[in-house]
């Protein structure tokens, strides 16, 4: 089970947390925690505040640290004793980091190293909060560091990989042994070490990553990740009021989903689950009664659905290359491409026609000016793209669902659904995995279509 | 290249040997130059920066003593790991005995060797066969050489045939005799004597080790298994993965109906989807039919069909030329 921030913002979220998984118990269970709240977006503040040598931040920065975790001790923890202890444990925790983050500020130096080393702090101060009320509710327990858990990464701090073997085996040696004296192990999420035990951060997918690469290694029947929502929604509820949650989709779709910006899991996270044929169950911590979503195998999905999910993206701005003279031109998406990924930005969505004299690229709405002015700087006048013309009025409409590639005819329904409402489309494009279909349209007809293709493949009946 | 060695029983000293008597022959021909800066045993250890002189480690090992009491250069008592981290050396090369429990003191040996990107050659199935997945990946990881041709067939060249000779081939599965002293019984019971006999003979013989659990229960079999399965077929599996079953059950009067038969009964391991080990009947005039305590070993691939490899198992000597074939691989991947 995997607690997000949101779920430990404070004391009281922390004592339903550990009333929780008291509940379920009976079970064999390791907890993966998150640091509390936004203490990790803090602490990033923080470290590059030290950085610049704001000695007077660090110093309230230190003060309101303490304060949050010794309140969120207080309200967790009812045992007077085990509260006293904790509390011990939490100050000393946040002596340390006082130091280090006085460190950085002296020396005005912030390597990634030691960025992932004050990182750490959150999850290392809010699985040890989590840790005492759990003891506080009579439950053996065991907190640890995902390095100490066994997890091993490479070097490369603030977004370090997983070495796979070697974590599923010093994993399974170390947590094996725990679970079966009846200890949970309460093991901070996001964080690992290296090889030479210095700690790592795992960057994107964090905490949800380590709580699949766990299950991986014990090879656990399910991975639960509580959350702060339901699961993930048919569509978003602001334009579908009755939007309700999905019950079971496969990895792929879930990882369609993400890219598509549905509050879900990152994909690298996913990946371990996926390998390992571990179903991933979405819940809300404050509603545990509500089914959640599932996350599993394709083969044990429904495919008499074509479309499960219909998403609209909204920060994206299209960018057309235009020119009779790109026909038959080698290099010259390569060229674009280059030249967007030398400015540092991501493709999301890209087109070309057979006839070659015209090529359109989606990326983020705020990166668009950028982008079409290093274009026009590279490409224009030479002869080959005559014209660069850009939207910043559109959205990606995006369907997703495992049966687009197993049931004809998703590409023709959705656009005759559109077609109906005299909704122009501007590019389409699916995925060679064929788990989802993209199409460009204008923003004031955003909406409109996320409800014609809702009722189109009747999205309200699951 | 400078060499630090873990180990000083039969396979050290037998490697510290051949690296005596061949020591002109191995650098005119390969280039080998080992330098010997250190050599850990179970009571004490020796080191010197420049070299140590291999007729006193074997003077010292030959009475009975620990390197630890070597003049000038030894100390007594256990090596700590942090030491590796003040030499600078090449190759670690691990004899100390198999532990098929938790792998130790080995496991952490080669893992900390590979974190200070030196090459490891072993001898050890006890690392290997319990967590081979994860120094392959450190190994890789570390981009340095990771060598373990003695811990398969011993002096016979099983891993090297099959990854080298076999490259371009697609090997499905691997099918053998990897323990020489349960065959040694086998074949000694298919003459009529009984299970305790036989295995008296193999350790009389020296085949056998004082408690032979290992080798009758399969065990040993399972751990060679498990390295060929991940080196050769890229299985990453470990010991726990294989269904093992030894030769306790097996009686006289089963060889004698096998034998009626034209047939004989064997200790296989095998990888074929499912790993495992146990005693299979098998006819008389099959390739694996092999007698007394030799090893055989059949890969069977997409194209090249089925090749078998025949050779003795494992013995100080050819535990320790393997080891030297190890290093003359290392030494041309250095420069």
């Amino acid at each position: 089970m995997k607690f997000g921030g949101s779920s430990l913002a404070d004391g009281s979220k922390i004592s339903h947390v550990a009333d929780l998984i008291k509940s379920y118990s009976k079970n064999s269970i390791v907890v993966v925690v998150s640091a509390m709240g936004e203490v990790t977006d803090r602490l990033l503040e923080a470290s590059e505040k030290a950085e610049r040598g704001d000695q007077e931040y660090v110093k309230k920065f230190s003060v309101y640290i303490r304060e949050i975790h010794l309140a969120a001790c207080k309200n967790s923890i009812r045992n007077k004793d085990l509260l006293e202890e904790t509390s011990k444990r939490i100050e000393a925790l946040c002596d340390e980091l006082y130091r280090v983050l006085t460190g950085v500020s002296l020396l005005k130096e912030l390597t990634p190293k030691s960025k992932d080393y004050i990182l750490s702090f959150g999850e290392r101060l809010s699985s040890i909060i989590l840790g005492g009320a759990l003891r506080d509710r009579g439950l053996k327990v065991k907190v640890l560091t995902g390095g100490e858990a066994g997890i091993v990464t490479d070097s490369n701090f603030g977004e370090a990989n997983p070495l796979t073997e070697a974590t599923f085996y010093q994993v399974k040696e170390r947590i094996e042994a725990l679970i079966s004296e009846g200890i949970i192990p309460v093991i901070t999420g996001y964080i690992a070490e290296d090889q030479y035990g210095k700690i790592t951060t795992l960057g994107r997918g964090g905490s949800d990553l380590t709580a699949t690469l766990i299950a991986a290694s014990l090879k656990s029947n399910e991975v639960w990740i509580w959350t702060d929502v339901e699961g993930l929604m048919v569509a978003d509820p602001k334009i579908i009021p009755e939007a309700k949650v999905l019950p079971k989709i496969s990895y792929e779709e879930a990882t369609e989903m993400v890219m598509f910006g549905a509050k879900g899991m990152h994909p690298r996270a996913l990946e371990p689950a996926m390998v390992h044929k571990i179903p991933i169950l979405i819940k809300n911590t404050f509603n545990p009664e509500a089914k959640g979503t599932l996350i599993c195998d394709e083969t044990s999905i429904n495919k008499d659905k074509p479309v499960k999910m219909v998403a609209l993206i909204k920060d994206v701005g299209m960018i057309s290359l235009i020119g009779g003279s790109m026909v038959g031109a080698r290099g010259t998406a390569a060229q674009a491409f280059t030249t967007l990924a030398k400015q540092g930005i991501n493709i999301m969505m890209i087109s070309q026609s057979v006839s070659e004299s015209d090529i359109s690229i989606v990326i983020k709405r705020d990166s668009l000016s950028k982008a079409v002015n290093a274009l026009e700087l590279s490409m224009l006048g030479k002869g080959i793209v005559r014209d660069i013309s850009y939207e910043n009025d559109v959205y990606v409409l995006a369907i997703v669902g495992a049966g687009i590639k197993y049931i004809p005819g998703v590409a023709a329904r959705v656009l005759n659904a559109l077609a109906k409402e005299k909704i122009n489309v501007y590019m389409i494009s699916a995925g060679s995995s064929s788990n989802s279909l993209s199409v460009v349209i204008k923003e004031k007809d955003g909406y409109l279509a996320v409800k014609k293709v809702y009722e189109e493949f009747n999205l309200g009946d699951i | 290249m400078r060499i630090i060695i873990f180990g000083c029983g039969i396979v050290g000293r037998s490697l510290l040997e051949l690296l005596k008597v061949r020591k002109k022959e191995l650098n005119i021909s390969y280039g080998l130059a080992p330098k010997i800066l250190g050599v850990v045993d179970s009571k004490g250890f020796a080191i010197n920066t420049e070299g140590l002189n291999i007729d006193e480690i074997l003077r010292i090992k030959d009475l009975g003593r620990s390197v630890g009491e070597m003049e000038n250069y030894g100390k007594k008592g256990a090596f700590e790991l942090e030491i590796l981290e003040n030499i600078e050396f090449d190759l670690l090369i691990d004899m100390t005995p198999t532990n098929i429990v938790n792998g130790e003191p080995a496991l952490s040996l080669i893992k900390r060797a590979f974190s200070l990107k030196l090459n490891v050659i072993t001898t050890n199935k006890g690392p290997l066969a319990l967590a081979m997945p994860l120094l392959l990946e450190l190994a890789k990881h570390n981009n340095v050489s990771f060598r373990f041709s003695g811990t398969v067939g011993g002096g016979t060249p099983l891993l090297d045939f099959a990854k080298k000779c076999l490259m371009g081939d697609k090997i499905l599965a691997i099918r053998g005799i990897l323990n020489g002293t349960t065959n040694y019984i086998l074949t000694e019971m298919e003459k009529g004597k009984e299970f305790s006999e036989a295995l008296r003979e193999a350790q009389v013989k020296g085949f056998a080790e004082a408690d032979p659990s290992l080798d009758i229960d399969g065990i040993d079999s399972a751990s060679k298994l498990v390295i060929l399965a991940n080196w050769i077929l890229g299985k990453k599996i470990t010991l726990k993965d294989v269904k093992v079953q030894g030769i306790r059950d097996i009686r006289v009067k089963d060889l004698e109906d096998a034998k009626k038969k034209g047939k004989t009964i064997k200790l296989i391991a095998s990888v074929n989807g499912e790993a495992k080990v146990e005693a299979e009947t098998i006819p008389k005039d099959s390739n694996l039919a092999v007698s007394g305590s030799l090893n055989a070993v059949s890969f069977i691939s997409q194209y090249a069909g089925e090749e078998t490899i025949i050779g003795r198992g494992a013995g100080g000597k050819e535990t320790a030329s393997s080891v030297i074939r190890d290093m003359i691989e290392i030494r041309g991947l250095m420069g």
